[in-house]
This record gives structure tokens, C-alpha cells and sequence, in this order.
């Protein structure tokens, strides 16, 4: 039956043409945007894999948020309520979904970026690439789930990734380096996901093998973590309509 | 036979008792009529028998321990996927109840329900009568052998509420159980076989249409309302 429910998952969200035109086109026009004006090769470097990684934190985590909080707003998880399908099931049914749509997505955004700035394609780095942004996509998507159960509204939904997006990003070595940044910043940055997500996509297309291990590890590692939260914190209803109206109406 | 026993029901919202401790049961077969006002406990009473709301007292025992598999509701709000058409939500909600649901099938359903032609439309982009049929289509995926159906006619037009008196008269002759909620004493004369009535959380009456109305001495239900809901406005008083 999880097929069933797996497909209807992609099927939800590939018919919305508008957030998947720009998933696909912000990503692109920023990594040819600066690509044509970026011509050392570190730069380069920087920029394929750090407009990837982008992407794939915004698709990750926005993406499936602002989903989530839309069917729960509509009701549906009420409804799921009534059947025997266990919460954690429907959540990493969900994840899986959203995830193969934003590989898709990011395979394109990272092919296009390496053909553009004139990096060697092989079969090895396509398929590395390709798990690394499956990792990374599944770690950021469980942890939008999170976002979604915890937020009350779209600006909650802003406010909770940013607060999480904007340090990883800025800790992060995605486009430059933090050698002349405080210790904190980059130990904070190594305890996040991004920056070791980051840093195995760049491992991926300059052979620096020693940074794959991590790039899938501490991602899979949060991914764990935000699936439990996500269960521990599911809710059926949007709040603030019945239980929450209903207090106000005894007061 | 009870399906469903419900001893001492009790729900609070706050410091406010919604339900106050109420008995009743669902007999195999009947179709049961939970009526009275607004704000009276009707919704959370289902709502506390499906398992959407917690309890906070009294007991409730079902004929079967895995009764998730054996109900069916249909909520006020009828929420669908967005995105998916009505036959894709068929399906998909069997899936949650690990059935699957062949497109034969599922059409089938959706021609019982009277939206065959409908089955190919984005589910909320349904007309309002079309979404309440969609939602008991969507309450019959697992062929449950009791379903809820709260305010299945509300706001919508005579038309599409006599579409849904036939179809809840169609699952009665199936021999499903149904319990309903409704404000309108026309629909509960043609449809109930039983009526629980309850204001302000508690029980004012059950039976019969026709054994509460000679009780009560008055000619039909709109009469039999107006009585039993004012003397319990006047106790409470």
C-alpha cells in the first residue's frame, strides 16, 4: 500500500508546476548569473556545489513545510487520524516522495552547473552526487517536517528556517572560506549538516575522497533525528481551531 | 447487537464541560440521529467514539478490538488532498487503511456515490454537495460496517441533499450501521431509525421518531425539538 500513498505523495506535488519551475530556475539563473562572472576554478568549484546545496536546503526544507502546514490547514490529517496507518510511516512515506522529486530537481540545477563551468562529468561523480543529494535531501525534508509541526502559520514557517538555513549556510565553507572567522563559527558550522554536506559535494568533483564519509554520515545522522521529532511532534489539526476557540469561548 | 457502548462520557475544554458523562449505545443495523443545538456536544461525542478526540472520563467499548478498520467518518470539514482528483483520493485513502483499492473498484464506489463523471476532477475543485459525497465515498473505502457521517447535508441545496438521503437510505438497506448528525427534522424523520438527542453535554432524550413524539405529545420532530430544547434551556436556567 505505501506505493499507493507514495505515488499520490509525488503526484501532489509535481502538480504544482509553479514551485517546481522556480525550485528549478532560481537555482539555475544564480549558478550561470555567477558562474559568468566567477573565473578562478576554487571559485567554480564554490559555486556548483554551493548553489546545489541551496538548493537543495530550500527545497528540502520550505518545500515540504509549507506543504505539510497546507494539508494540515486542509484537514486531511484528521482524516488520516481515523485509519491504522502509523504516523511515522506517512512521514517517511512523505520524505521519500518529496525527496526523488528534489534529486530530479538538483541533478538537473548540478549537470547543467558543471557542463556550464566546464567540470569533467564522469559516471563516478554523477553517482556519488546523486547519493550525496539524496542524503541531504531527506535530512533537510525530515527536518522541514519538523519545522511544519512546529510552526502555526506560513510566517513561523519563515521564521523556523531561517533561524535553522542561515547559520548553516553562512557557518559553512559553501562559498568561502572561514579561516579568519571566529572558532565559534566554525565549530557550530561543523556541527551542522550543511557545511559536511557541502563540503562532499565539492569532495565529489575534486576527488577528495576523505570528505564523503562525513557528507552522508552527519546528514543521515539528523535525518534520524528530525523523522523522531516529526513523529514525537505530529499534529492531526491546525491549531487554534477547535480546542484553542473552544477555551476561549469557556473563558 | 452493540457496536458501540459509551458509559460515563465525559470531555472538557477548558473548564468547560462539553460532554457530561453520557450513556448511550449503537446497535448493529439502526440509523442513528444525534440531534440538538449548536455547541451541544454532538461533533466531540463522535468525534471522542472514532478516536479524533481524547476522552476525559467514562469508558467506550467496541465489538471489535481493531475498530479504526471497521469505521468510517465523514467529517464537517470534508478535506481532501490538494492536488489529487477524486478517484486519486479514493485510492489513496485505502491505501492508509492498507487496502488496495483496484481503479474498477474505486470508480465503482465513486458511481455508487453519484460522481463517476466527477472522478477525473481535482477533488476541491468539487461542487460543495459533490465534496460531501466524495468524503462518504471516501468514509466507504475499507466497506466499514459503521459509519459516521457529521451534518452530511449541511448548506447545500435540496437536490444535493436528496442525493445523500439516497445514499445514506442505500447503505441502510446494505445492512451498514450509520449515525448521523443533523439539524434539519425533515432529513432525521426520513433517514433515522433511532434519535439521541443532547443540550448542553447531556442526554434530554432517545428513542424512536415516533415513540418520542407520542411521548412528548406533539405531531412531528420540529415540534418534539423545540419542546424538549427550550424545557432544558428553562432547567438550566
Amino acid at each position: 500500500m505505501l506505493n499507493v500513498i507514495f505515488k499520490s505523495m509525488l503526484i501532489t506535488s509535481i502538480r504544482d508546476k509553479i514551485t517546481l519551475f522556480y525550485s528549478l530556475m532560481f537555482p539555475l539563473i544564480l549558478m550561470l548569473g555567477l558562474g559568468l562572472y566567477f573565473d578562478s576554478p576554487d571559485m567554480k568549484l564554490n559555486i556548483v556545489s554551493g548553489v546545489t546545496a541551496i538548493s537543495t536546503i530550500f527545497w528540502g526544507m520550505q518545500g515540504i513545510a509549507f506543504q505539510v502546514h497546507f494539508q494540515r490547514n486542509k484537514g486531511v490529517y484528521k482524516l488520516l487520524k481515523l485509519t491504522p496507518m502509523p504516523t511515522i510511516s506517512f512521514i517517511c512515506v512523505m520524505t521519500a516522495a518529496r525527496t526523488v522529486i528534489g534529486l530530479v530537481l538538483n541533478m538537473i540545477v548540478w549537470i547543467i552547473g558543471m557542463v556550464f563551468l566546464k567540470f569533467d562529468l564522469t559516471l563516478t561523480n554523477i553517482l556519488i552526487t546523486s547519493l550525496l543529494i539524496a542524503v541531504g535531501l531527506l535530512s533537510f525534508t525530515a527536518i522541514g517536517f519538523f519545522i511544519a509541526n512546529l510552526a502555526n502559520n506560513e510566517g513561523q514557517i519563515n521564521m523556523f528556517s531561517n533561524l535553522l538555513q542561515l547559520p548553516m549556510i553562512f557557518m559553512s565553507e559553501a562559498f568561502y572560506k572561514l579561516n579568519s572567522a571566529p572558532n565559534w563559527v566554525v565549530a557550530t558550522g561543523k556541527l551542522l549538516p550543511f557545511e559536511h554536506y557541502v563540503k562532499a559535494l565539492k569532495g565529489a568533483i575534486n576527488g577528495m575522497d576523505d570528505a564523503l564519509l562525513l557528507g552522508f554520515l552527519i546528514p543521515l545522522l539528523y535525518m534520524v533525528i528530525a523523522i523522531l521529532l516529526s513523529v514525537l511532534t505530529f499534529r492531526w489539526e491546525a491549531n487554534g481551531t477547535t480546542i484553542k476557540s473552544r477555551k476561549k469561548l469557556s473563558a | 447487537m452493540f457496536l458501540i457502548k459509551a458509559r460515563n462520557l465525559k470531555k472538557n475544554y477548558g473548564v468547560r464541560e462539553i460532554v457530561k458523562g453520557i450513556n448511550f449505545s449503537i446497535t448493529q443495523g439502526e440509523v442513528l440521529a444525534v440531534i440538538g443545538p449548536n455547541g451541544s456536544g454532538k461533533s466531540t461525542t463522535l468525534e471522542m467514539l472514532v478516536g479524533l478526540r481524547k476522552k476525559d472520563g467514562g469508558e467506550v467499548n467496541y465489538w471489535i478490538q481493531n475498530y479504526k478498520e471497521q469505521i468510517g467518518m465523514q467529517l464537517q470539514s470534508v478535506p481532501f488532498f490538494p492536488g489529487l482528483t477524486a478517484l486519486e483520493n479514493i485510492r489513496l485513502f485505502a491505501a492508509f487503511y492498507k487496502i488496495y483499492l483496484h481503479k474498477q473498484i474505486a470508480e465503482e464506489l465513486l458511481q455508487k456515490c453519484g460522481l463517476l463523471e466527477s472522478s477525473n476532477t481535482e477533488a476541491t475543485r468539487l461542487s460543495g454537495g459533490q465534496q460531501k459525497r466524495l468524503a462518504i465515498a471516501t468514509a466507504m473505502v475499507h466497506n466499514p460496517k459503521l459509519i459516521f457521517l457529521d451534518e452530511p447535508t449541511a448548506a447545500l441545496d435540496p437536490l444535493s441533499r436528496q442525493e445523500i438521503h439516497q445514499l445514506i437510505l442505500r447503505l441502510y438497506e446494505e445492512g451498514k450501521t450509520v449515525v448521523l448528525t443533523s439539524h434539519d427534522m425533515d432529513e432525521v424523520k426520513k433517514l433515522a431509525t433511532r434519535i439521541l438527542m443532547i443540550s448542553n453535554g447531556e442526554i434530554i432524550a432517545e428513542g424512536s421518531p415516533e415513540q418520542l413524539c407520542n411521548e412528548n405529545q406533539v405531531h412531528n420532530l420540529d415540534e418534539l425539538y423545540l419542546k424538549l430544547i427550550s424545557r432544558k434551556a428553562m432547567v438550566s436556567c
